[in-house]
C-alpha cells in the first residue's frame, strides 16, 4: 500500500513543462505524456499551472466506461484504459470533469494517467513530482500534507486553499494559489 | 556531504534488461544529477532516471535535462569525418563527403602547417568552448600553445561568464562562482537576485528559491521582464536593461545611510569602503530612480529589506554580466554583501548562476587567452615555469596572451588569422552583430570544426570531424557551486566519432608534437596531468581525485592535497584572496548602455533564453519535445508598444537595429517593460537576434553587450499573421 500521495501547489509552477517530458519516462507510458500545462493567462503575465489526473475516489471516467476498461488500483490510482477492454467510444473524455483521457485516433484507444503505477505501487514518487524543479508536484505523506493544509489555513474566508474537493473526492491534493498567505514573515 | 531537508531516500526503478549509469546532465551549470538508462542487449541508451541521491538537484531536472538523452542516438550525429572539396559552397550544408579519419586529420594537418609555414604560427586559431570536461578543456589549452605554438585561443566563456570572473577577480581576488554550495540557498533569509532569469535558465534551483518565502523569508529580483521568478518575488525592480549599475549603487548608498553597514567587517577585511561611499552618495534614491526607471519606493524598500536580513545570498547571472559594464555590475553587487559583511559565512555571500556545464572548470584551466591551468597567468614567469615543466616544453616556447573571442573575428576579417580550429562552439548563432562574424569566419583561408551535430557555424568548415556527446566519455565538470562533480560514460561512441582529447592527441602527432601527448590514452591519462599542472594555482585540483569525488559527491575547488576535502564555503576565515587578505570595495561611476535609445531607435532590445532551449540549440532545437514546446523565436512586446506600433499579437514585424535585421512574430505580453523589446537568441540563420545585437566590449571581461542595444520596430506591408 502506498504511503504517499500527490500533492500540487500551483503557484509554484514556473511552466517548464518537465512533468510532460517525464511523463514520457514512465516504462509503461509508451513515450506519450498524460498531464496538461496551462498558461493562464499568457497576454498579462507568465503563470502557469499543471492538470493533472486527480484520480478520484468514484472517477467519472470510470463510471462512463461501458467496457470497465478503466480499473482503479489497490492504491486508489485510477488507471489507464486496458488495451483489450477500450473500445475507443471516447466516453470517458467527454464524462471527466477536467479532461483529463486522452485519445490516440490511431490505435483508437484511451489513455490517461495512471501516476506511473509501476513506480507507485511500491511508493516511488511518479516521474512528473520526481522531476519537477519548482516542487509544484511533490509526494508527500498524509501527515505532511496535513502539515501543509494548516499551515495555509489563515481562516480569514479569502482563501479556499487545500480545499478537501473540488469535485468529489480524490486521491490527490490540489492548493490553489495564496500558499505564502498565513507565512509569518521572518522580519 | 550532508543531506538536506530535501533529500530522501528513495530506491530506483530498473527496468528489465536494463542498467543505470549515473552521471549529471549536459546543459547548463546546475549540473542535474541524473541516471541514463542503459539497454543491456543493445549497449545504447534508452532513457532517464531521476538520480535522487545527488545532494544538489534531489532527481529533479527540467525538460531540457529529462530529454538530453535523446542526444546520444539521433539521426542527426555526423558519423564519419566530412570534407568539403568544393569552398564556393563555404556558408552552407552543401558539399560535404565522408572521408576516412586518416585523409580528414592529414588534410588538417597539411593546411595548418602551409598555413604556420607562409603567415608565421600565430596564422592560426582556436576557439573553444565550455560545454565539455575539464579534461578536455584543459587539453584544448595545451593543444593550442604546444601543438599548434599559436597564441591565439580563446573560448565561448567570453560570452557568458568572462564579467563574473573579472568582477569576482577584482573584488576578491579569486573566481569561484559561488561562495557557498547550493544547499545553502533555501536556508538564507534573503534572496537578492539581479539580472538571472532562474526559472527557465536554472530551474532545479527554482525549490530552494521559494523554500525561502515559504520560511517567510524574502525574494527580490531586478529583472526588465516579470520572469516566472520576478512574478513571485516580495520586490520586483523592474529596470531599464543596462542600468544595474546604478540600481546597485543605490542600493549600496541607502545601505549606508541607513546603518546596515558592518562598520567591523569592514574595517579588518576590506579596502575601498570610503571613496566607494563618497561614489554612491549622489546615487540618492531619486537619481537611481531617474536612471533605472524602478520607484522610489521599491528601491527603498529592497535596501531595506536586504540591510535588515540577518543571512542574505546576492545572486546575479548574464542580465548584469552581458553588458559593456559587466565586470562592474559584478563588483558592485558583491559590495552590497560586502560592506553589510553579509558573506565569509554559510547562508550569506555572492553566487553567480554559471551559464554553461562547465562555465566555472572551463574558464580556469588554460582556454582563456592569457590563463594557464590552475587559473595561472600566462603573463607570470612562474606560472609558465610550473606548467612548462608539466608539458615538457621550454618556458620560452610558451606563446603571449592572445585576444579575446569576438576580436579573434576582428583578425580573421583582417587576414591576421588564416586558419581557425572550432570546437565545442557555435559562434555563427552565439556570437555578437553576426553579419561581420559569419563573414569573418567565410573569410578564412582553412577551417576545421569538431561538432557532434552539424551546426551553423560547421557550414563555414572546410574539414568537420565526429566528436561525441557527453554520454559517450569520462572526466569532471565544475559545476556552478565550484564543485568538481564526475561525468561518466554510459555507451561506447556512435559511428567513428571520437572524444576531442584523441583526435588533439592524434593531431599533436601528425604535426610532429606527438611526444608531448602520446602518453594520453585515457581520459583518465589527461586528468592525471590535468591535475598536476592545476596544483598550487588559485583553483587547485590536484587534491580531487576522482576516487574522491565517487565518495564525497564532488569536491570543492580549491582542493589542494590528497587529505584535503575541498572547501564548500569559502572566506570562512573572512581571508580574501588578495595579497592583503584583504576583500576590494569598488568605487565604480556609472557609465550608460553603449547604444542609448534615439528618435530613429526608440526602443531597447534586450535577448535571453527560454526554458526549452540551451545556447546557440544546436543540441535543444533537434530534440522533438524541446522544439514542439518552443519551434520558433519571438519579440516579446509591452500592450501599450504593440498599440503604438499598430501591431497584433502573433503578427510578423521587422526588427531592426546599426547592425541588423530579423523578422519575428510578436508576443503580446505585459510582463515586459514598455521600452524593451526581448527577443530569445537559440536561433540560427535568419533567426538569430545576434544579427542585431552590438559587439561593444566590456573593457576588462571583453563580455559583449548582449543585454542592451537600441532598436526599431517596423510592421509589415503584408501584416502578415503566421
Amino acid at each position: 500500500m502506498t504511503k504517499r500521495k500527490l500533492y500540487l501547489e500551483l503557484e509554484n509552477c514556473i511552466g517548464c513543462r518537465s512533468c510532460l517530458a517525464a511523463c514520457t519516462q514512465c516504462g509503461g507510458h509508451e513515450q506519450k505524456n498524460r498531464n496538461y500545462v496551462y498558461d493562464v493567462n499568457p497576454l498579462v503575465n507568465r503563470q502557469t499551472m499543471p492538470l493533472m489526473c486527480l484520480h478520484c475516489a468514484d472517477p467519472a471516467c470510470a463510471r462512463s466506461c461501458p467496457a470497465q476498461a478503466i480499473q482503479i488500483h489497490e492504491t486508489g490510482a485510477v488507471l489507464s484504459a486496458l488495451v483489450e477492454k477500450c473500445i475507443g467510444c471516447q466516453n470517458c473524455t467527454i464524462a471527466c470533469p477536467y479532461g483529463i483521457p486522452k485519445f490516440d485516433e490511431e490505435e483508437n484507444l484511451m489513455y490517461k494517467c495512471d501516476l506511473c503505477i509501476d513506480r507507485t505501487k511500491d511508493d516511488i514518487p511518479p516521474m512528473c513530482a520526481s522531476v519537477c524543479p519548482s516542487n509544484t508536484l511533490q509526494w508527500l505523506t498524509e501527515e505532511e500534507i496535513e502539515m501543509k493544509k494548516q499551515s495555509h489555513d489563515v481562516g480569514n474566508d479569502k482563501w479556499v486553499t487545500s480545499m478537501h474537493y473540488l469535485e468529489g473526492e480524490t486521491n490527490v491534493t490540489v492548493n490553489l494559489p495564496g500558499i505564502l498567505q498565513g507565512t509569518v514573515k521572518l522580519f | 556531504m550532508q543531506k538536506d531537508k530535501f533529500f530522501r531516500e528513495i530506491e530506483n526503478v530498473n527496468h528489465p534488461n536494463e542498467k543505470l549509469i549515473k552521471t549529471h546532465c549536459s546543459y547548463c551549470g546546475m549540473q542535474c544529477g541524473m541516471n541514463l538508462r542503459v539497454n543491456t542487449l543493445t549497449n545504447k541508451i534508452v532513457g532517464v532516471e531521476p538520480r535522487y541521491e545527488w545532494p544538489v538537484t534531489v532527481g529533479k531536472m527540467c525538460p531540457k535535462g529529462v530529454t538530453a538523452y535523446q542526444q546520444t542516438n539521433h539521426k542527426d550525429r555526423i558519423l564519419k569525418p566530412l570534407i568539403r572539396d568544393d569552398s564556393s559552397l563555404n556558408g552552407t550544408k552543401e558539399g560535404f563527403r565522408e572521408a576516412s579519419w586518416e585523409e580528414a586529420l592529414t588534410l588538417v594537418a597539411k593546411n595548418f602547417k602551409e598555413l604556420q609555414a607562409h603567415y608565421g604560427k600565430d596564422s592560426l586559431s582556436v576557439f573553444s568552448g565550455v560545454s565539455m570536461t575539464n579534461e578536455k578543456c584543459y587539453l584544448t589549452g595545451k593543444f593550442a600553445r604546444v601543438a599548434l605554438g599559436t597564441r591565439y585561443i580563446d573560448y565561448n566563456g567570453r560570452f557568458c561568464m568572462s564579467s563574473a570572473a573579472g568582477g569576482f577577480l577584482r573584488t576578491f581576488g579569486v573566481d569561484r562562482g559561488s561562495t557557498l554550495p547550493w544547499t545553502d540557498i533555501h536556508e538564507t533569509d534573503c534572496l537578492f537576485i539581479a539580472g538571472s532569469n532562474t526559472a527557465e535558465c536554472h530551474p532545479t534551483s527554482m525549490f530552494r528559491v521559494w523554500a525561502v518565502q515559504e520560511r517567510g523569508g524574502y525574494l527580490i529580483v531586478a529583472d526588465p521582464r516579470e520572469t516566472p521568478l520576478a512574478r513571485r518575488a516580495d520586490i520586483h525592480l523592474d529596470l531599464r536593461p543596462g542600468t544595474d549599475l546604478a540600481l546597485a549603487n543605490g542600493i549600496l548608498h541607502l545601505l549606508i545611510k541607513n546603518g546596515h553597514a558592518d562598520e567591523q567587517f569592514v574595517n579588518q577585511h576590506t579596502n575601498g569602503f570610503e571613496e566607494t561611499k563618497e561614489l554612491v552618495e549622489q546615487f540618492t534614491p531619486a537619481y537611481t530612480s531617474m536612471i533605472t526607471g524602478v520607484s522610489i519606493e521599491k528601491i527603498e524598500r529592497a535596501a531595506e529589506v536586504y540591510g535588515k536580513a540577518p543571512n542574505a545570498i546576492v545572486m546575479f547571472a548574464r542580465g548584469i554580466e552581458q553588458q559593456h559594464k559587466g565586470v562592474d555590475n559584478v563588483s558592485a553587487y558583491c559590495n552590497l554583501a560586502l560592506v553589510t559583511g553579509k558573506i565569509g559565512r554559510p547562508k550569506a555571500g555572492v553566487a553567480t548562476f554559471t551559464g554553461q556545464g562547465n562555465g566555472q572548470g572551463g574558464r580556469e584551466h588554460g582556454q582563456k587567452s592569457d590563463l594557464l591551468p590552475g587559473y595561472r597567468k600566462i603573463t607570470d614567469p612562474k606560472a609558465v615555469e610550473h606548467v612548462s615543466k608539466v608539458w615538457g616544453i621550454n618556458p620560452e616556447d610558451m606563446p603571449q596572451p592572445g585576444v579575446s573571442a569576438y576580436e579573434m573575428f576582428e583578425l580573421m576579417e583582417q587576414k591576421t588569422i588564416r586558419g581557425l580550429y572550432l570546437l565545442c562552439s557555435n559562434p555563427a548563432v552565439s556570437a555578437p552583430n553576426l553579419n561581420f562574424v559569419r563573414n569573418a569566419m567565410k573569410n578564412l583561408d582553412f577551417m576545421v570544426c569538431s561538432d557532434f551535430y552539424l551546426s551553423e557555424s560547421a557550414e563555414f568548415a572546410d574539414v568537420i570531424l565526429p566528436s561525441v556527446t557527453w554520454s559517450e566519455d569520462e572526466g569532471t565538470v565544475t559545476n556552478l557551486e565550484g564543485r568538481i562533480i564526475k561525468i561518466n560514460k554510459a555507451q561506447e561512441p556512435i559511428g567513428e566519432s571520437k572524444p576531442d582529447w584523441q583526435m588533439q592527441v592524434e593531431l599533436a602527432n601528425l604535426l610532429g608534437k606527438g611526444k608531448h601527448f602520446d602518453h594520453l590514452k585515457t581520459a583518465r591519462d589527461v586528468a592525471e596531468e590535468f591535475r598536476l599542472a592545476t596544483k598550487g594555482g588559485n583553483a587547485d585540483y590536484y587534491g580531487a581525485t576522482w576516487d574522491k569525488i565517487d565518495k564525497q559527491d564532488g569536491v570543492f575547488w580549491p582542493c589542494r592535497e590528497k587529505e584535503d576535502k575541498g572547501t564548500p564555503h569559502m572566506f570562512l576565515d573572512n581571508k580574501f584572496y588578495h595579497s592583503d587578505g584583504r576583500a576590494k570595495i569598488c568605487a565604480l561611476p556609472y557609465r550608460p548602455p553603449a547604444e542609448e535609445p534615439c528618435e530613429e531607435y526608440p526602443l531597447r532590445l534586450t535577448t535571453g533564453r527560454v526554458v526549452y532551449h540551451y545556447l546557440s540549440g544546436n543540441q535543444t532545437r533537434r530534440i522533438p519535445f524541446l522544439k514542439d514546446m518552443c519551434p520558433d523565436p519571438y519579440v516579446e512586446v509591452h500592450p501599450s508598444t504593440a498599440e503604438k506600433y499598430n501591431i497584433n499579437h502573433d503578427e510578423v514585424v521587422k526588427l531592426f537595429t546599426r547592425r541588423g535585421k530579423a523578422e519575428y512574430k510578436v508576443k503580446i505580453t505585459e510582463a515586459i517593460r514598455e521600452d524593451t523589446v526581448f527577443v530569445p537568441y537559440h536561433f540560427g540563420h535568419d533567426e538569430s537576434i545576434n544579427l542585431l545585437t552590438i559587439a561593444a566590449l566590456d573593457p576588462m571581461s571583453r563580455m559583449p553587450e548582449f543585454k542592451a542595444c537600441a532598436v526599431e520596430i517596423e510592421k509589415l506591408d503584408t501584416g502578415k499573421v503566421l
